[in-house]
């Protein structure tokens, strides 16, 4: 009998509680906390928030985390070690339950990426907040930017005015003005909402120039990381002992490996104001003059990634 | 989120139904009719719609896997 989604969804859970009780902090985020906040995504794979000091810990707690009778493996070998120093840099750390007609896919991570507030002050249950949850779906990915519109609405519904930052949606924002008034404090940090004032027309093109701009900034951020992980990634594809059944082993290795071939924070290393300048440049071929005049200070999302 | 207590005074019963209503039509522009009216289901109800139509996908042989690239978009 395979493994059922809702089975997988107790044992993440089942993760979390059991890592809470032990002190560690953490939240499910993406996919999964989207469905817990109304705006409903099939996925089955969870991605986790882990506070970086608490790596060894969740470590260990994955150690003794069986699933159908299987204990949890690195996935890949792009994956790097499950450590504070790496965490902290804004890696991600995959494990992967290899159960029959079900494999179990878990990402671990220290930072949010675009986080701009640290995500354990503002959990939801076994959830990350909405507001940091939405911060992530700024992604190269078209798919995503609608779950962002749809948690700012929740947002604003839930009277947190932070909601603003996240509609991306033209008719949204307009409709919403109707009944709303955007807040200074938002449109400080959000120039585009400046606009709606008017209304003006030029909101659609500066909206549309937010999403090229975000949609360039997370591929060459990626990029980024991409090209730091390759001497790691050869190193443990050559090592045999990388496929070693026991993760403490499988752990040990590319530790081994990443403290002499990974750099800890690979996006402060290339510079952040270099890769926003970056993004700019080339979100600007693809745009009409001006739509980039109302961009926000994207410095903010990448201020708790340590150097 | 926030409780009713800690409710903004911004945040009149008018406005709320309006941004309902504005969630409902982005919703379905979005994601469609069907998952329009999912995600303003009950939580519990919510949860098992996804759970069913995750499952059936699988048996169905769609792969939801993601790549393991060390950083996540």
């Amino acid at each position: 009998m395979p493994l059922a989604y809702a089975e997988l969804e107790r044992f993440y859970e089942g993760l979390v509680a059991r890592a809470r009780s032990r002190g560690i902090q953490c939240a499910i985020t993406s996919g999964m906390a989207c469905v817990a906040f109304g705006v409903a995504q099939a996925t089955k794979d969870c991605d986790l928030l882990c506070v970086p000091d608490s790596a060894g810990e969740f470590l260990k707690l994955l150690g003794e985390a069986s699933l159908s009778g299987q204990m949890p493996q690195y996935r890949g070998h792009l994956t790097p070690p499950l450590d504070a120093r790496w965490l902290r840099g804004g890696w991600t750390s995959h494990f992967l339950w290899n159960v029959p007609h079900l494999d179990a896919y878990l990402d671990v991570f220290g930072i949010a990426p675009r986080g701009s507030v640290p995500w354990e002050l503002e959990v939801d249950g076994f959830y990350a907040g909405p507001h940091t949850v939405a911060e992530m779906k700024r992604t190269n990915r078209e798919r995503d930017w609608p779950f962002a519109t749809a948690l700012g609405v929740k947002l604003l519904e839930a009277g947190d005015p932070r909601g603003w930052l996240h509609l991306f949606n033209y008719e949204v924002l307009i409709r919403t003005a109707e009944a709303v008034r955007c807040p200074a404090a938002m449109v400080a940090l959000r120039p585009a909402l400046a606009l709606l004032a008017g209304p003006d027309e030029r909101l659609e093109l500066a909206v549309k120039g937010e999403i090229e701009f975000w949609n360039r900034l997370d591929q060459l951020r990626m990029k980024v990381y991409e090209r730091a992980v390759r001497p790691f990634m050869v190193a443990v594809k050559g090592d045999p002992r990388a496929g070693d059944p026991s993760l403490t082993v499988q752990h040990a290795v590319r530790l081994e490996h990443a403290e002499r071939l990974l750099p800890t924070s690979p996006l402060r290393q290339y510079g952040i104001d270099r890769l926003i300048a970056e993004a700019q440049a080339q979100a600007g071929r693809f745009l009409s003059s001006g739509a980039l005049d109302w961009l926000p200070d994207a410095g903010g999302c990448f201020s708790l990634l340590v150097a | 989120m926030n409780d009713v207590n800690k409710r903004p005074d911004w945040l009149t019963a008018e406005v709320l139904d309006h941004l309902h209503h504005v969630a409902y039509d982005f919703h379905v522009r979005a994601f469609g009719e069907e998952m329009a009216r999912v995600n303003f289901l009950p939580l519990a109800e919510r949860r098992r719609y996804v759970a069913e139509m995750v499952d059936h996908a699988l048996r169905k042989g769609v792969k939801f896997n993601k790549l393991a690239l060390g950083v996540t978009p």
